[in-house]
């Protein structure tokens, strides 16, 4: 009689929907990247830029060869940790706008572990620099979730002036106590050798962090589905009341879902100096954390979606430096395209008239 | 560290600075407060006044004079407001994240026009950029002490204040005010007289454009004369806390942003003492956050001691006839 | 003596429920007329037609006469009808004159007059002998000036006829006592007043004319000083049970779970619950009746620790519990089905799986160390959705998707499938649930009592009570009142409980 059901369940109507729902999303998220691509073009061109061109460069810098590819691939981790971090605190219904400055403390907690500790082999110090820049974005989130669950006062804006405090608090620390007269610009002493990530491929800059990121993606999936404290994050973010009421733990969730997200983002930071920088520069980060909230937005929150949305941001990124350089068409244009796609992203319009339409079509 | 002592930080000059630093966080703050009313929490506040810093500074050097920069920043930021308004009251987008995303928009935009107009990266500062000139108020500016306090600021430090009269006289002196203050009190109450609540959101979007634009204009045609990337620092986010503390009303509203213009100027003072340039420059955030803090406490004090009275005389009525 | 108001065959229907049938009654100008029933009379609907929110489906509405349609409120105020609601429509920071004049304010130029709207507002409220503080910021006020104001904001409109909805619902004794004495007074100036109420103590103190409704319909209108509670109470509730008694009283068992004492503040910190006590026992079924918003909600969520208590005692087979967490409250044996589902019951946007599990998904078998054993929940969830009969899709459908009766057979097969509860706390099981649904629901909490459960079921439906219950508790104004046991006069004993707090009747 069970299996009965189950086979019923398989050949029914949710297969039909759930197809319905997917391809509805991909067409929204195609004719949002449409209008984003084409707003950039028309700024690009009212300001006498040629925006063929430019997408051109654009994709030749990301994709154009091998070491290109590589290279998008490794700026696309940071992409990847940020859009986790972002998806795992927005799941819970938390507003962590404080993603950039988690990450910094990340970073410099980690680059402290990596400059501090000369003598330890690199099966340890790697680890050991990983997890400072874990407990270090985590940490970070301390103050706020007092703040929140003490005394009742929303995330969003204290999360924000986290941000600031924690660039200048860095800022501070390489400009004085860990200054390194020798960096060409403000920044902490190198790291040990022993601390960098292994090289994956000559020629390019990426190293064992796409391993790290990949692995974490997947990691993600498996706690926040297939878990018990994954289930508890999810439905405190559907409905904290129904939450509640089932006894569910709301408080240990929001901590966790809090801390969570600043260490994954913390340790976005580690993998940034253990793996490009070499040493905590300031003003290493164009942004990231901004990033991760809007690949969180777009990808919904679900780490596979994170991953082609993180790639696309990797992309961008890598992509707009040679766009720059070759047509001189400033990066700035990127952020724009990138912004223009969180606007729309929330916009239901057009998802509610293709699912009609998908709607009358399949069945 | 050298001989600190208080009178050589307070003087007549930093308080000064203050009204100055605090100006751009006024206007933002008081536009913001038009938008809350009408129950959106406008969070693009910052991407607002840099548009406007941008645009201002765009058409000082087209028009050649700081009143056309002027013009542009409050054309461009009605813009950017209307986009925003029919995002998220039309095509019903979340209005936080249309907000967040207006920000980074705005930070994309002027960066990328900073280069295609200018040909320049990163800052953009000549004299071709025309700001407006610090006026002294006559008769006032010769009264000592009040007069290099009060005189000799820019037009738009004096208008920011005039600003926070106007915000205050509509809100609570108009009946339009009344009517849109009720949009995001009790909407039941507005609809019930018959109020177009979505209009009046739309005006609460616009004039938060509105004021948002004079805010960046005076940071690139006053406070500085030039424009450099993300210039609003924040600013924009100070505003929103600036609206918390003040409970949406223009006053209280105005001396929180007061007291974060004085931290700000603070900052750069204490600087000159050799304090650490990044641990000083914490302060405005720093100081948002405990306001926030004190804020939080003090309402609960408040209610515990309201919930003392109420049940004091509920519980003096007869229980069971 | 003319008609002020009269409305002739007024019909009103919503999907599945007869709201209004066939409603005709009339109201003589400068008299008081109650209209009283119980939740789900149709009291409050009648009132929206009259007041213009909603449409009549067939009928017609005369004022002094006249016949008068109305497409809004603002049309109603326009030919003199005004409402007072429940839920008062005042802006909290504005003063009581600025909410009074709000939309119509007097104006010097572009700017309000305040001056001329305080003496203004001041002058109504003299003309009806109204005290109030004009220039007092309403959220500061107490609760029964707030509704003088709401009063006053029809009357300085020049409304004549004005509908209160349950107007001393929030107030205390004394206020009540000074509302009515106003209320005198405007009948005095030739004001016509119809207030819905349920508290018919109050009802025979103020009006004139009493109307009672029940089940859509007009039962009948009768004088004040010609009837008393008793007679009243019988109108409102009728004699016969509708759908018969489903419960065949059992024998019950030991005591499960001891209530002593509970005291519970509300939302806005107010006295909800005063002293309650309640023992529930093994394989009875109790039934909470009562008007809603008597403490009910307050009380159950005490029980499940979602609020915290005042003071007062709960205890399961001994043990204390009312310091624990929800989960332990529920580890020691309590189900819950919430009244309102779509906010405690259920997670819309979840799947039917992840609306089943909350109970069990931390302990074997249904985890494994950090995993969730997903097949054993699957074969869990299938089986308890045949077992109750929840027509969905599949067990990844989303919840939201499916109707209100099945989302409710959700929530019973989650708190009920798996037996393991010792009592079980039902609130409004079947408000807003289809008949079928309704039956199916009703036999389930059954069953489970004759399987060994305590069983409490609060209902502000009298005849789910009369249908379930061994034994009935009346919620009224934070005191839980015992009916006693079911027998012939309960319902009688009931209805004196929910209207008055006293069991018995003078006659």
């Amino acid at each position: 009689m069970i299996k009965n059901f189950f086979d019923k369940a398989k050949n029914s109507h949710t297969w039909k929907e759930n197809l319905v729902n997917l391809t509805t999303q991909l067409l929204n998220y195609l004719i949002i990247l449409i209008i984003a691509l084409f707003i950039g073009a028309v700024v690009m061109f009212l300001s006498g830029k040629d925006p063929i061109a430019a997408y051109a460069a654009l994709w030749q810098g990301a994709f154009g060869n091998g070491y290109r590819f590589a290279d998008t691939l490794d700026r696309s981790v940071i992409m990847i940790l940020a859009g986790i971090a972002g998806s795992i605190a927005f799941r819970t219904n938390i507003t962590n706008l404080g993603l950039e400055g988690q990450l910094y403390i990340g970073a410099f907690a980690a680059a402290w572990a990596g400059f501090t500790f000369t003598n330890l082999p690199a099966i340890v110090h790697i680890p050991l620099c990983m997890i400072a820049g874990i407990i270090g974005g985590a940490l970070w989130t301390l103050p706020v979730l007092y703040l929140k669950m003490r005394w009742k006062i929303p995330e969003l804006v204290p999360t924000l002036m986290l941000n600031y405090i924690a660039i200048r608090l860095t800022d501070y620390l390489i400009a004085f106590p860990f200054r390194d007269p020798a960096a060409p610009m403000a920044g902490s002493p190198l790291i040990a050798a022993t601390a960098k990530l292994p090289k994956l491929i000559k020629g390019s800059t990426i190293n064992i962090g796409f391993i790290i990121a990949i692995v974490l993606i997947f990691v993600t999936y498996w706690f926040l589905f297939k878990t018990k404290i994954g289930y508890e994050l999810r439905m405190v973010g559907l409905n904290q009341d129904f939450a509640a009421a089932a006894g569910l733990p709301v408080k240990r969730s929001i901590f966790l879902a809090m801390t969570l997200s600043g260490g994954v983002i913390g340790l976005g930071g580690a993998l940034m100096i253990q793996g490009f920088f070499g040493r905590f520069l300031g003003g290493f980060s164009s942004g990231y954390g901004w990033d991760g909230f809007m690949i969180a937005i777009i990808a919904q929150n679900h780490p596979f979606a994170v991953f082609p949305t993180a790639l696309f941001y990797g992309a961008l990124a890598n992509g707009a430096l040679t766009m720059q350089s070759v047509t001189g068409v400033p990066q700035a244009v990127v952020a724009m395209v990138k912004g223009t796609l969180v606007l729309f992203v929330t916009v239901k319009v057009f998802v509610e008239n293709i699912r009609k339409g998908l709607r009358k079509w399949a069945m | 560290m050298g001989n600190v002592d208080l009178s050589s930080i307070l003087t007549l000059s930093l308080f000064a600075a203050a009204l100055r630093m605090a100006t751009p966080i006024i206007f933002a703050t008081m536009g913001g407060i038009f938008s809350s009313h009408t129950g959106i929490f406008n969070v693009a506040l910052e991407g607002f006044m840099l548009i406007g810093s941008f645009f201002a500074v765009l058409g000082s050097v087209r028009t050649g004079s700081p009143y056309g920069g002027l013009l542009y920043a409050v054309i461009a930021c009605l813009v950017a407001a209307l986009v925003f308004a029919i995002l998220h009251l039309e095509l019903k987008a979340n209005p936080i994240i249309v907000g967040l995303a207006m920000n980074i928009v705005a930070i994309g935009l002027t960066n990328y026009l900073l280069t295609a107009t200018f040909n320049v990266w990163g800052v953009y500062k000549t004299d071709l950029i025309i700001g407006f000139q610090e006026v002294q108020i006559p008769l006032i500016h010769q009264i000592p002490i009040i007069g290099e306090l009060l005189s000799g600021h820019f037009p738009l430090v004096y208008f920011s204040f005039v600003s926070v009269y106007i915000v205050y006289l509509v809100l609570y002196k108009t009946p339009f005010g009344f009517h849109l203050r009720s949009v995001g009190e009790n909407i039941d109450a507005a609809e019930s007289i018959g109020v177009n609540t979505k209009r009046m959101k739309y005006y609460g979007l616009l004039v938060s454009g509105l004021l948002c634009a004079f805010g960046g204009t005076f940071l690139s045609l006053s406070y500085l004369t030039m424009f450099s990337e993300d210039m609003t620092a924040g600013r924009g986010w100070l505003a929103m806390a600036a609206i918390n503390f003040g409970r949406m009303r223009p006053v209280p509203s105005m001396i929180a942003g007061l007291i974060f213009g004085f931290a700000d100027a603070l900052a750069v003072r204490l600087q000159q003492f050799g304090l650490p340039s990044q641990i000083v420059v914490m302060l405005p955030y720093l100081m948002t956050v405990i306001v926030l803090f004190i804020s939080a406490v003090v309402a609960e004090r408040h209610k515990k001691s309201l919930v003392a009275k109420q049940n004091k005389i509920d519980i003096a009525t007869p229980l069971q006839p | 003596m003319s008609e002020a108001l009269s409305v002739k065959n007024i019909t009103k229907a919503f999907p599945g429920v007869l709201a209004n049938d066939n409603i005709s009654l009339s109201v003589e100008k400068g008299t008081i007329r109650a209209i009283v029933g119980e939740n789900g009379a149709g009291k409050t609907t009648l009132m929206n037609v009259i007041y213009g929110l909603y449409q009549p489906d067939s009928g017609q509405i005369f004022i002094n006469g006249e016949e008068v349609t109305f497409s809004s409120p603002r049309d109603a105020i326009a030919q003199g009808i005004g409402m007072v609601h429940q839920h008062f429509k005042l802006v909290p920071s504005y003063t009581l004159a600025q909410n009074i004049a709000l939309g119509v304010e007097p104006r010097k130029g572009i700017f309000i007059d305040e001056l001329a709207l305080n003496k203004s507002v001041k002058a109504i409220a003299d003309k009806y002998g109204f005290q109030i503080n004009e220039r007092e910021v309403t959220a500061d006020v107490s609760v029964g000036e707030q509704q003088r104001a709401e009063i006053l904001k029809a009357l300085y409109r020049g409304v004549e006829i004005l509908v209160l909805d349950e107007p001393t619902a929030v107030l205390t004794d004394i206020e009540t006592k000074e509302l009515f004495v106003m209320l005198r007074n405007l009948v005095e100036q030739g004001i016509t007043i119809l207030f819905i109420s349920h508290k018919l103590r109050e009802v025979l103190e103020i009006s004139d004319d009493i109307s009672v409704m029940r089940a859509g319909k007009l039962v009948g209108t009768v004088k004040c000083e010609e009837t008393d509670e008793c007679q009243l109470a019988e109108m409102m509730v009728g004699r016969e049970t509708i759908g018969g008694r489903m419960r065949e009283t059992k024998q019950k068992g030991e005591l499960i779970m001891e209530i002593e004492g509970l005291s519970v503040l509300d939302n806005r910190d107010l006295t909800a619950v005063k002293d309650a006590s309640l023992n529930l026992y093994s394989g009875e079924i109790v039934g909470g009746a009562g008007v809603d918003g008597n403490g009910q909600e307050e009380f159950v969520e005490a029980l499940l620790g979602l609020r915290p208590l005042t003071s007062g005692k709960i205890r399961i087979d001994g043990k204390e519990i009312q310091e624990l967490s929800t989960r332990e409250i529920r580890e020691a044996g309590v189900a819950y089905i919430p009244s309102d589902r779509y906010r405690s019951g259920v997670a819309v946007e979840g799947t039917i799986w992840e609306n089943m599990v909350p109970g069990e998904y931390y302990v074997k078998p249904y985890s494994n160390g950090l995993a969730l054993a997903m097949p054993e929940i699957m074969m869990m969830s299938g089986t308890l959705i045949q077992k109750f009969n929840v027509a969905t899709p599949g067990l990844d459908a989303k919840t939201g998707n499916l109707s209100g009766g099945n989302i409710q057979r959700v929530i019973a097969a989650r708190e009920l499938g798996l037996e393991k509860a010792k009592v079980v706390i039902a609130s409004q099981p079947t408000r807003g649930i289809d008949i079928a649904g309704t039956e199916a629901i009703r036999q389930m909490l059954i069953d489970y009592a004759n399987r060994g459960a305590a069983v409490f079921v609060i209902s502000a439906d009298l005849d789910e009570i009369l249908s379930l219950s061994d034994r009935v508790v009346v919620f009224y104004e934070g005191n839980v009142l015992d009916a006693g046991y079911y027998d012939e006069t309960i319902r009688q004993r009931i209805s004196w409980l929910m209207t008055s707090g006293k069991d018995y009747c003078v006659d």
